[in-house]
C-alpha cells in the first residue's frame, strides 16, 4: 500500500515525464472485504477448512469458495463470506472478538493457531472488527473508480503481427497472402476466422499434442510402452504381437531385422501417442473438452490395436491399415484375466465395456503416475486436481506447526490431525477412486482390486464431500469424470492450459507477502489476469467446451497482444504490474525447428536428442520442465544454429530463379553496396524483405533498422575487400546441394554472398527470431 | 579503403555515431574473465534419506535395526552409525568419516516442518515454504557472484527453479558441450570457421549496436529482461571455449560422479558457480534398510569423489559443499520394513569458511528436533528456537555474502533478527 500513497507524491515531482506515463499502483479505496480481508486471509486460510467437505464444514462458520461456482455468482459467494465473517467477527467472548482468538488457537479452535498476533493477517482481521463493529460499512466488493485501465499505456500488436504471431504459434507457418489480405481489409476481426482455418491443419494437432503433453507428460511413461501400457496380466497374448509378425517378405536378413526394429518402435510410439491423439480427436471434431475426463472411449492406431487385440473389428475403420499412427475410437471390453477366478484382476462392469473416463482411465495416465503400497494413490489424485481443476495440493501445504509431534501423537495423522486433514479430506477421497487400479508389481499390471478392500484408514471414495455410491464403484473414474465436468474450476483450468500453451508460463498466483511493498500492483496484476481467465471461461462453457474458442479469445486479448509500453516505465509499482505482461517466450527446441521450415522452408534438424535437451527441452520423464531464459550453452546453440542455416540457405536461394527465392527475390548476388544509389535503394528494400521474413518486422527500407543492417553488409564487403587473403568463392561447407559434385563451386568475387550470409547470421540471432 | 567505406555509408544514409551502452552490454563484455570461485555445490538425497545411518545416529527405541546404540562410532566431535559391514558398494560412513569429518559440520535437528516431497524439495532448496517464486540457494548464488558465466547455475533435477534471476544450465551429457564449444566453427572443427574472422566481428558490432538501441528504447519488463538475457548468453557463451580442455575423456559409471566431472569441468572452466546436484530412490517406504545401505554409500562416494578431484584440479579450497535432502525418516518401520516420511532431519556442510569438525543442534532420543539457542548455538528445549530451512538459507546466504545482494533482498526469507544463526560457520 506504501506504493498507492506515495504515488500522488510521485506525480506531482516527477513533472510531465510522469504525468504522461500509465498511472502508478490503482489504489483499493473501498475494497476492504475483497482485497484485504478475503483475498489476503479469508481465501488463505479461513476457507482451506470452512468449506463444503472441509475439516471445518460442521462448524457454525461456513464459507464459499468463488471459484467453484459460476462466474455470475461469485459476487454473491464474496457477499456471503463477508456476512459470514463480520458476524464471527462482531461475536464476542470474554470481551473479545471471537474470531480474533479462534485464529490465535484460542477457544477450542479446530484449525488451531493459524495466525500469529503479530502478522499482517491477524491486523486485518482486527481492522475488519474494527469496521464490523462501527456498523458493517465498506464490507461490499466494490471496484476502485479511480484505478486507470489496467493496458493503459502499452501499445499493443499491430494487427499483421499478431496474425503472424498466432500463425507461427499455432501451426509452424507464416500467414498466407488470403490471410494477410483478411486482416489487412477487418483488422482483428478478421483473426478469429482466420484462426478457424488454423486450427484444422495438421500442424496445429501437432502443437497441440506436443503443446497438452507438455501438462500432461504422458509419453514420460518409463520403460517400454508395450509392457508398461499393456499389462501382462490383461493382454499377455496380443501385447507383444510384432513380435511374431511376418516379415519374411523382407529377404534381407538385415532388412528384416531392421523392420523388425521399425516394426516395435512404431507401436510403442503408437501406444504413448494415444492420450495426445484423444485430445486432438475431440478438439479436431470440436467435441465439448470435458471429453478428456468423460469420454467412453480411447483412440488407438492399427498397431496399438494389435496390442489391445481388438485390430481385426476395427481394421476395416482404418484408412491404411499399415500406417502406424492413424488412429479411430474404440471402446475396449472390461478387463480379463489370464486366471478366470481372480477376483481381483477381473474387472466388474454392469455394461460389459472398460469403464473409460477420458484421460482418467488411460493406462498411459495412470502409469504415469503409478501408486506404490504407501502412496495409495495420492500422487493420482494430486495430478488429477492440478491437471484438471488448477489446485496445486502441495503448493497449499500448509505449515505443520510440529510435524513430527503430529506424527507420533495420532494413530491415523490424515483423519485426526487437523493439519493433516486440511489436505487430505480432500485428497483421500479422489484416491479412493482410483482404488481400483492397484497394481505396481511385475509386469507392469494397472489395473487390479486390492485384496481386503480399499484402505479404511483414509477417508473413503468420493469427492469434494460427496461420497461414491457403492453401485458406482465399477465406475469411480467415470462418476468423477461426470462431476469434473461440471466443475466450473474445470472450465477455468482449462483455459489456464491454453495461456500456458500460447505463453510457455503459468498464470499468476495470488501474490503472498502482505508486508512486500509492491503487493498491491501484484494483487493487481493477479486479478487483472484472473478476470480475464474468468471471461474466457465462461465462453467457452457457453460454447460448450470448444477449445479453439479459448484459443481465439486468448489471443485476441490484451495480454497476448501487449507489445510495449508508450512510455519508460519508471515506477516500481507499474513495473510490478506489468511484470508478467507481454509474450517474450523463447522459443522450445521444437517451436525454433518449425519457425526455421516456416521462414527458409526447411528444418535445421539438429535441435533433437542431447542437443534438444541441451537447449531446455524436456524428456517428460526426469526433465519436466521446459527451460524458459537461454543458459550460456543455449546461447552457443543460438550461435551455432544462425551460423549453420544461413550456411545453408544464403547461397542455395541465390541459386534458385528470383521467382522461387524466399529469401532474395528483389536481389542479385553481385551487387555491391555504394556502387549506385539505385543498387543501394535495392539492397535496402532486400534488407527490409529479410526483416519482414524473418523477424516480422515492418521496417521502411530508409529506417533506422534497415540503415543497420546495410551497414554490416557494406561493412563485411568493405572488409573483404581490404584484406588481401579472401577466397574468391563461398566457403565449402556452405555450397547448396552435394558440395564436391561438379558445378557445386559458388563464386563469389566481391565477398557479397557471405556478407548476405552474414546479414542472415545477424537476423537469426536477434530475439525477434529466437523469442515468440 | 577506410575512406570508401565512409563514403559507403553515407550512401547508406548510416552516420558513425558511439555507440550507446547498456549496464548489460558492459556485463556481457567481461565475458573474457574467468570465475574463480567460490563455488557452490548442493547435493540432494532425493527421496528422503535416514539421518539415523548416518549423522544422527540413535541405536535406541528400535529406531535402527543394524546397530546398538553401543555401536555408534566418533570421529572427533562426530557421533556417526557404523556401516562398514552393511554398505552396498560406495562409501562407508567409516571411511567418509575418516577422510572428512575434520572439515565436515553437521547440523541435527532440523525441522522441515512439512511431510511430503514436493513442498519439502521446494523448503529445502529455498527457505521458502509457501512460495513457487523463490530461487534455489544454488541459483541465487550464482546470479549474484556469477552472471556472466554461461554455465552459472548447473543443474541435474531436484527442485531448480531460478526465480528468474539466472538461467538454468542442465548438461546432460558432458560430450555434449564439447559440440557447442565452438559454435562459430562448422562442427566445432578450429579449422573451418563459418564466417572469416572481419566478418564474425562485423556481426558482433551489429548485435551490440541493435542491443543498445533496443535497452535504449522503453520495454515491458519481461521484454527487458528476455533481450538482456538473451544477449549475455550468446556473448557470454563464447567462453565455453574455456570447459574443452576439462571434459575428461572418459566418465565415471556412477551417476553421481558423472555429475561431479561436468560441474567441476565448469568450474575450473571458469564458466560455473554453482551446481545442482541430485540421485534420487531414498524414499524408502519398503525395506528402508537395504535401500539406505545402497544409496548413503553411493551419495557419500559421490561427495569424495567432488572433493578429491577438485583436490586435483586444485579448486578444493574454493568449494562450498551442501549435503541435504528434503526430509528424514520415521523413527519406526513400517510393516514393509520401511520407514515413512519424517519432517526433521540433518544437514552437511563442508568447504570454504566452515569450521569442520563441529555438530551443532540435536536430536532426542526418539528423533524429535531440539530447540536451539540461535546465539549460543546450545540446545535450549525451553527458549530455544526450531530451526528451519529458513535460518539454514539466511545463514548461508552471508556465508555467500550475497545476504544484501539485491536478488537477495528481492526474496526475503522473513527470518526475525532474534533468530537468526549466530556465528553458525565457527
Amino acid at each position: 500500500m506504501l506504493c498507492a500513497r506515495l504515488a500522488p507524491l510521485l506525480l506531482f515531482f516527477a513533472g510531465p515525464l510522469f504525468a504522461q506515463a500509465p498511472a502508478t499502483c490503482a489504489a483499493v479505496v473501498d475494497n476492504f472485504f475483497a482485497d484485504e480481508v478475503w483475498a489476503k486471509v479469508g481465501s488463505q486460510k479461513c476457507l482451506t477448512c470452512h468449506k463444503k467437505g472441509g475439516d471445518g464444514a460442521d462448524s457454525k462458520f461456513g464459507l464459499v469458495d468463488p471459484k467453484k461456482v459460476d462466474a455470475a455468482a461469485k459476487d454473491d459467494a464474496l457477499r456471503q463470506n463477508a456476512a459470514a465473517m463480520a458476524a464471527i467477527a462482531v461475536s464476542k467472548e470474554n470481551g473479545k472478538s471471537r474470531m480474533l482468538q479462534k485464529v490465535v488457537g484460542e477457544l477450542d479452535h479446530g484449525g488451531k493457531d493459524v495466525l500469529r498476533a503479530d502478522s499482517p493477517e491477524y491486523r486485518i482481521l482486527a481492522e475488519f472488527v474494527r469496521r464490523s463493529e462501527g456498523g458493517g460499512k465498506a464490507l461490499q466488493p466494490t471496484p476502485d473508480p479511480k484505478a486507470p485501465p489496467f493496458f493503459q499505456g502499452v501499445a499493443m500488436l499491430d494487427d499483421q503481427r499478431l496474425l503472424r504471431r498466432a500463425t507461427l504459434s499455432l501451426a509452424g507457418r507464416l500467414p498466407t497472402d488470403a490471410e494477410r489480405a483478411a486482416v489487412t481489409k477487418n483488422g482483428i476481426k478478421a483473426i478469429p476466422a482466420v484462426l478457424d482455418g488454423v486450427m484444422t491443419e495438421d500442424a496445429f494437432f501437432e502443437r497441440l499434442r506436443e503443446a497438452f503433453n507438455d501438462i500432461f507428460l504422458t509419453i514420460g511413461l518409463t520403460d517400454n510402452a508395450d509392457t508398461a501400457v499393456l499389462a501382462y496380466d490383461h493382454f499377455e497374448k496380443t501385447r507383444l504381437w510384432y513380435q511374431k509378425h511376418d516379415l519374411s517378405h523382407i529377404k534381407d536378413e538385415k532388412a528384416r531385422q531392421q523392420a523388425g526394429y521399425k516394426l516395435a518402435n512404431d507401436y510403442r510410439k503408437a501406444l504413448l501417442g494415444e492420450p495426445m491423439k484423444l485430445i486432438e480427436f475431440i478438439v479436431r471434431n470440436n467435441r465439448p473438452f470435458t471429453e478428456i475426463v468423460t469420454a467412453d472411449y480411447i483412440l488407438v492406431s492399427a498397431y496399438s490395436a494389435r496390442g489391445y487385440g481388438v485390430f481385426d473389428e476395427l481394421k476395416d475403420k482404418f484408412k491404411n491399415p499399415d500406417d502406424p499412427f492413424e488412429y479411430v475410437p474404440v471402446k475396449l471390453k472390461a478387463l480379463r484375466s489370464r486366471d478366470k477366478n481372480s477376483k481381483e484382476a477381473n474387472q466388474d462392469s454392469l455394461t460389459g465395456n472398460y469403464p473409460h473416463a477420458g484421460l482418467l482411465s488411460t493406462f498411459q495416465y495412470l502409469g504415469r503416475y503409478p501408486t506404490t503400497e504407501t502412496n495409495r494413490n495420492r500422487l493420482r489424485a494430486r495430478m488429477y486436481y492440478q491437471h484438471f481443476l488448477g489446485v496445486d495440493v502441495l503448493e497449499l501445504a500448509a505449515r505443520v506447526s510440529d510435524a513430527a509431534a503430529t506424527t507420533a501423537k495420532y494413530k491415523v495423522p490424515t483423519m485426526e490431525a487437523a493439519e493433516c486433514v486440511v489436505c487430505h479430506r480432500t485428497l483421500d477421497p479422489v484416491a479412493g477412486l482410483f482404488q481400483d487400479y492397484w497394481r505396481f508389481d511385475a509386469n507392469f499390471s494397472i489395473y487390479g482390486k486390492r485384496k481386503g478392500g480399499w484402505f479404511t484408514d483414509m477417508f473413503g471414495a468420493g469427492f469434494e464431500g460427496e461420497d461414491l455410491p457403492k453401485g458406482d464403484r465399477w465406475r469411480a473414474l467415470q462418476w468423477l469424470g461426470e462431476r469434473t465436468a461440471k466443475d466450473p474450476r474445470f472450465a477455468t483450468t482449462m483455459v489456464e492450459h491454453v495461456y500456458y500453451v500460447l505463453t510457455g508460463r503459468k498464470v499468476l498466483l495470488p501474490p503472498k507477502g502482505l508486508d512486500d511493498p509492491l503487493y498491491a500492483a501484484r494483487a493487481r496484476a493477479y486479478s487483472e489476469q484472473r478476470k480475464q481467465v474468468e471471461a474466457i471461461a465462461s465462453k467457452f462453457a457457453s460454447s460448450g467446451f470448444n477449445l479453439k474458442v479459448v484459443f481465439k479469445e486468448w489471443v485476441q486479448t490484451d495480454f497476448y497482444r501487449a507489445d510495449g509500453p508508450t512510455t519508460a516505465i519508471k515506477d516500481a509499482c507499474r513495473k510490478a504490474e506489468l511484470e508478467d505482461i507481454g509474450l517474450t517466450r523463447m522459443l522450445s527446441p521444437e517451436q525454433l525447428e518449425r519457425k526455421i521450415e516456416a521462414v527458409f522452408g526447411e528444418r535445421w534438424n539438429k535441435l533433437q536428442g542431447d542437443l534438444a535437451m541441451l537447449y531446455g527441452g524436456i524428456d517428460s520423464k526426469e526433465v519436466t520442465e521446459r527451460a524458459s531464459d537461454p543458459s550460456g550453452a543455449m546461447g552457443a546453440i543460438q550461435r551455432i544454429m544462425s551460423n549453420d542455416v544461413a550456411c545453408k540457405v544464403v547461397a542455395t536461394d541465390f541459386r534458385k530463379p528470383p521467382a522461387e527465392r524466399r529469401l532474395f527475390p528483389d536481389v542479385e548476388p553481385d551487387m555491391r553496396p555504394g556502387v549506385s544509389a539505385n543498387d543501394n535503394k535495392k539492397l535496402r528494400a532486400a534488407m527490409a524483405h529479410l526483416h519482414q521474413r524473418i523477424l516480422g518486422r515492418n521496417d521502411d527500407a530508409e529506417s533506422a533498422e534497415v540503415k543497420r543492417t546495410f551497414k554490416l553488409f557494406a561493412s563485411v564487403v568493405n572488409d573483404a575487400a581490404e584484406a588481401k587473403t579472401v577466397d574468391k568463392q563461398e566457403s565449402y561447407f556452405c555450397r547448396p546441394g552435394n558440395k564436391d559434385a561438379p558445378g557445386s563451386r559458388v563464386e563469389d568475387p566481391h565477398y557479397t554472398i557471405r556478407a548476405w550470409r552474414a546479414v542472415v547470421t545477424y537476423l537469426l540471432r536477434r530475439s525477434e527470431f529466437l523469442y515468440e | 579503403m577506410r575512406r570508401d567505406f565512409l563514403k559507403l555509408c553515407g550512401l547508406a544514409g548510416l552516420g558513425l555515431a558511439l555507440p550507446l551502452r547498456h549496464p548489460d552490454t558492459r556485463a556481457a563484455d567481461k565475458k573474457d574473465e574467468p570465475y574463480t570461485g567460490p563455488y557452490y555445490v548442493v547435493f540432494n538425497a532425493s527421496g528422503g534419506w535416514d539421518t539415523t545411518y548416518l549423522m544422527d545416529p540413535k541405536g535406541v527405541h528400535d529406531i535402527n535395526r543394524l546397530y546398538k546404540h553401543g555401536d555408534i562410532l566418533t570421529h572427533g566431535n562426530h557421533a556417526f552409525a557404523p556401516n562398514k559391514k552393511d554398505a552396498q558398494g560406495g562409501m562407508c560412513n567409516e571411511d567418509f568419516y575418516k577422510e572428512f569429518g575434520d572439515e565436515l559440520f553437521t547440523f541435527n535437528g532440523l525441522d522441515y516442518s512439512v511431510n511430503n516431497h514436493s513442498p519439502g524439495a521446494r523448503y529445502m532448496a529455498t527457505g521458502k515454504l509457501d512460495s513457487l517464486a523463490y530461487p534455489t540457494f544454488a541459483a541465487l548464488v550464482a546470479a549474484c557472484r556469477g552472471p556472466d558465466c554461461p554455465l552459472a547455475y548447473l543443474t541435474f533435477g531436484n527442485y531448480s527453479a531460478t526465480g528468474g534471476v539466472v538461467a538454468m544450465a542442465r548438461v546432460p551429457y558432458v560430450q555434449s558441450l564439447k559440440k557447442i564449444a565452438l559454435a562459430d566453427n562448422v562442427e566445432g572443427n578450429p579449422k573451418a570457421a563459418y564466417h572469416d574472422p572481419f566478418a564474425l566481428n562485423r556481426i558482433e558490432e551489429a548485435l551490440k549496436e541493435q542491443h543498445a538501441v533496443v535497452a535504449a528504447t522503453p520495454q515491458l519488463p519481461r521484454a527487458e529482461r528476455g533481450e538482456n538475457m538473451l544477449y549475455a548468453a550468446q556473448a557470454n557463451s563464447k567462453a565455453l571455449q574455456r570447459v574443452v580442455p576439462f571434459i575428461p575423456d572418459k566418465l565415471p559409471k556412477e551417476r553421481l560422479n558423472q555429475q561431479v566431472e561436468i560441474a567441476l569441468a565448469t568450474f575450473k572452466a571458469g564458466v560455473g558457480v554453482s551446481a545442482n546436484l541430485d540421485i534420487g530412490q531414498f524414499d524408502s517406504h519398503a525395506n528402508n534398510d537395504k535401500d539406505q545401505m545402497k544409496l548413503i554409500p553411493e551419495f557419500l562416494a559421490g561427495i569424495a569423489h567432488l572433493m578429491r578431484r577438485a583436490g586435483e584440479l586444485k579448486i578444493r579450497e574454493q568449494l562450498v559443499v551442501v549435503v541435504q535432502s528434503e526430509m528424514g525418516r520415521t523413527p519406526n518401520y513400517n510393516q514393509g520394513n520401511g520407514k515413512d516420511h519424517w519432517s526433521i532431519g540433518s544437514i552437511l556442510f563442508l568447504g570454504r569458511g566452515i569450521k569442520g569438525n563441529r555438530v551443532v543442534g540435536a536430536t532426542d532420543d526418539k528423533q524429535f528436533a531440539v530447540p536451539l539457542d540461535p546465539v549460543t548455538l546450545k540446545a535450549d528445549k525451553a527458549k530455544g528456537t526450531k530451526i528451519r530451512p529458513e535460518h539454514v538459507h539466511e545463514a548461508l546466504r552471508e556465508l555467500a555474502g550475497i545476504a544484501e545482494h539485491p536478488h537477495a533482498k528481492k526474496f526475503p526469507l522473513g527470518v526475525p533478527e532474534k533468530e537468526k544463526l549466530v556465528k553458525f560457520w565457527g
